[in-house]
């Protein structure tokens, strides 16, 4: 697989991935190319390696990759330490968001940005400035203003986590946004302003990478590509309407 | 052999040899009782319970040779707040009213301080008077000195002890009934040795309210002893340290209610890094009479070295039957979790670590203006 031959390069590759937790084998063979503008889905009942394949690109410790390569924008992913691949526009939304207490929403978000634009030689953003981009997301996902000033993720019920990490989203504007499960804990309503925000956030020079159980977020962000993980690995891609099939037929309907 | 009973007892007679080229400032003080109690009960030695995380003999040592000094009082005072030297002619009589509010039999180390007293000043509030300004102690020019804040009923004062050299410090505050007190002790990094004594007595409906902020020291022990002695009197502590490389400090403080209706409240947060030392005795005593108190402790530490030692310990005493107490003593270290959510945010590890630290810290800071002047939160 060489890069040179392509009219437009991805943006991630993801070539032949294989990853162990504990010694036991995880991702057993993943590839996956993620090209600037696409939204893809990676579906797959639980189990599968859906969140080992999400916290692997963000570079969380305790996962060991025995086999196979990461490139993002031409460099290799997996050496770089989880604050670098940031700082490159990678994102990931958390399954599971951590609350911190006594660091507010507000000092995370400015702590994240500056160090951002620190390493892309810019200057910090200027505090009002950076205020009025993070009330402004805040109240497009329907969150008060003092949501801001309260601690990370501190007391906050599933929802306001979930819908923390598309503020975030929104205010880092990164390049690559890995969604783990955004959708799950989230009702009808959250779910349509979880899919707003994801809608507003896709621009042709992005990409976003959705993993997710269930069809249903995918009713509102309408993916380019679809693609079903089983045991580790991609057994299956298609378009938006493979995701329809497998509403319909279940996980089991792959196994036939 | 270092530390024994022996070399502790030649350690006294040599301090008390020093006396006796003593310069004679506040002959009033009753120095004949502090020879008594250490002739008549020997000082603490390192092996002793109390002592076990400090080594008093390198303090005895330091007190040998620490430069007695005179007295050079410099304190600033706002309006209606009176401050007297223990040198001037009227101290005497207010202090032997106010003052010795500890039993000096128990604390030997304050029995040296009365000894080898160089400097004291007196702070006091009068009834009624409530000080728009901070007293601050900025120095008082000698190795043993001895602060006695008086704060009369109803009036209410803010105290702030700002770091200055010392070997020994006993501070004293009487709170009278309906009175507030706020202390705020702030210890730099030093590389000194020095012991300090903080007893506090607080009247009916009247508050105490102690926030220490502190770098450790070379060696640092500080004894704190609040005692709430009427109805429905309340005592705040907060500490506050954040300890380095060699540094030592070991705090032993005690809640005393001796009243019924009385609420205490003591908050912890202390981190200790390199080859430090943070050593913690958080004391709850409710006497038998004192119902319907409230009392609660929280002590955290944070070990962000593998060669930093905490030793935390809450000790409770209860003799009342119808009380709240509660207590909790923990040791960790930062959350991983926490630090790779950060850092998958573009936060590079070191601020990401001073960032959490920074938050578990806040919770025990209630001088802002002390930890910001210490460099207490990284």
């Amino acid at each position: 697989m060489s890069d040179g031959g392509r009219a437009e390069p991805a943006l991630l590759r993801v070539d032949n991935l294989h990853v162990q937790v504990g010694g036991k084998p995880i991702l057993n063979g993943l590839s996956l190319d993620v090209r600037a503008g696409e939204v893809h889905a990676v579906m797959g009942p639980n189990g599968s390696g859906k969140s080992t394949f999400a916290n692997v690109l963000a570079g969380k410790a305790d996962y060991e990759v025995t086999a196979g390569a990461v490139h993002w924008a031409g460099e290799n992913l997996l050496e770089l330490a989880p604050e670098e691949r940031a700082r490159r526009g990678v994102f990931l939304a958390f399954q599971y968001p951590v609350e911190i207490a006594g660091v507010s929403n507000m000092e995370f978000l400015k702590a994240a940005a500056d160090a951002q634009a620190l390493a892309a030689g810019q200057g910090a953003p200027s505090a009002v400035e950076f205020l009025k981009t993070a009330r402004q997301a805040a109240a497009d996902l329907g969150l008060s203003a003092d949501f801001l000033k309260r601690g990370v993720n501190e007391g906050f019920s599933g929802g306001e986590k979930k819908r923390n990490e598309i503020l975030q989203m929104l205010v880092l504007r990164p390049r690559l946004a890995i969604l783990d499960e955004t959708d799950s804990g989230l009702d009808i309503d959250a779910l349509k302003v979880v899919a707003d925000g994801i809608n507003a956030f896709r621009a042709a020079d992005n990409a976003v990478v959705l993993v997710t159980h269930y069809q249903r977020l995918l009713h509102h962000v309408v993916p380019d590509r679809v693609h079903v993980l089983a045991a580790g690995a991609i057994v299956r891609s298609g378009d938006a309407s493979l995701a329809l099939a497998l509403e319909e037929k279940g996980y089991a309907w792959l196994d036939g | 052999m270092p530390g024994s009973m022996a070399e502790a007892a030649a350690l006294a007679r040599r301090l008390l040899q020093r006396r006796e080229n003593g310069n004679g400032y506040a002959p009033w003080r009753d120095r004949d009782r502090c020879r008594e109690v250490i002739v008549g009960q020997g000082l603490p030695a390192s092996r002793s319970e109390q002592w076990r995380h400090t080594n008093v003999t390198r303090w005895y040592a330091a007190a040998q040779t620490a430069d007695l000094g005179d007295a050079h009082v410099c304190v600033d005072a706002p309006a209606g707040v009176r401050v007297l030297d223990f040198a001037d002619s009227q101290a005497a009589a207010l202090a032997g009213e106010q003052g010795d509010i500890f039993d000096l039999a128990e604390h030997p180390l304050a029995a040296v301080n009365g000894l080898l007293l160089g400097a004291g000043v007196i702070v006091l509030a009068p009834a009624g008077v409530a000080a728009t300004e901070p007293v601050r102690i900025k120095g008082l020019g000698a190795a043993f000195q001895r602060v006695l804040v008086v704060v009369e009923a109803g009036a209410s004062l803010v105290v702030v002890e700002a770091p200055s050299p010392f070997t020994h410090r006993i501070v004293e505050c009487v709170v009278g009934a309906n009175a507030q007190l706020t202390h705020l002790r702030r210890q730099s990094a030093s590389a000194g040795h020095e012991c300090s004594l903080v007893a506090a007595r607080v009247a009916a409906g009247g508050r105490y309210t102690l926030a220490h902020t502190s770098m450790g020291a070379a060696l640092r022990r500080n004894d704190v002893l609040i005692e709430l002695n009427g109805q429905q009197a309340e005592a705040r502590v907060f500490g506050a340290w954040r300890l380095s490389s060699e540094r030592h400090l070991d705090n032993q403080v005690l809640v005393r209610h001796a009243a019924g209706g009385g609420n205490s409240r003591q908050t912890y947060r202390g981190v200790a890094g390199g080859r430090s030392r943070a050593v913690l005795c958080g004391g709850i005593h409710i006497a038998s009479g004192a119902d319907f108190s409230d009392a609660r402790l929280s002590a955290k530490n944070l070990l962000v070295s593998p060669t930093a030692q905490v030793f935390a310990k809450p000790a409770l005493q209860i003799q009342a039957s119808d009380v709240k107490c509660s207590h909790g003593a923990t040791i960790g270290a930062l959350d991983a979790n926490s630090i790779h959510y950060l850092r998958s945010r573009g936060v590079g590890e070191e601020t990401a670590r001073a960032l959490l630290t920074r938050a578990f810290l806040a919770e025990a800071v209630h001088d802002p203006e002390g930890a910001s002047r210490l460099g207490l939160l990284p």
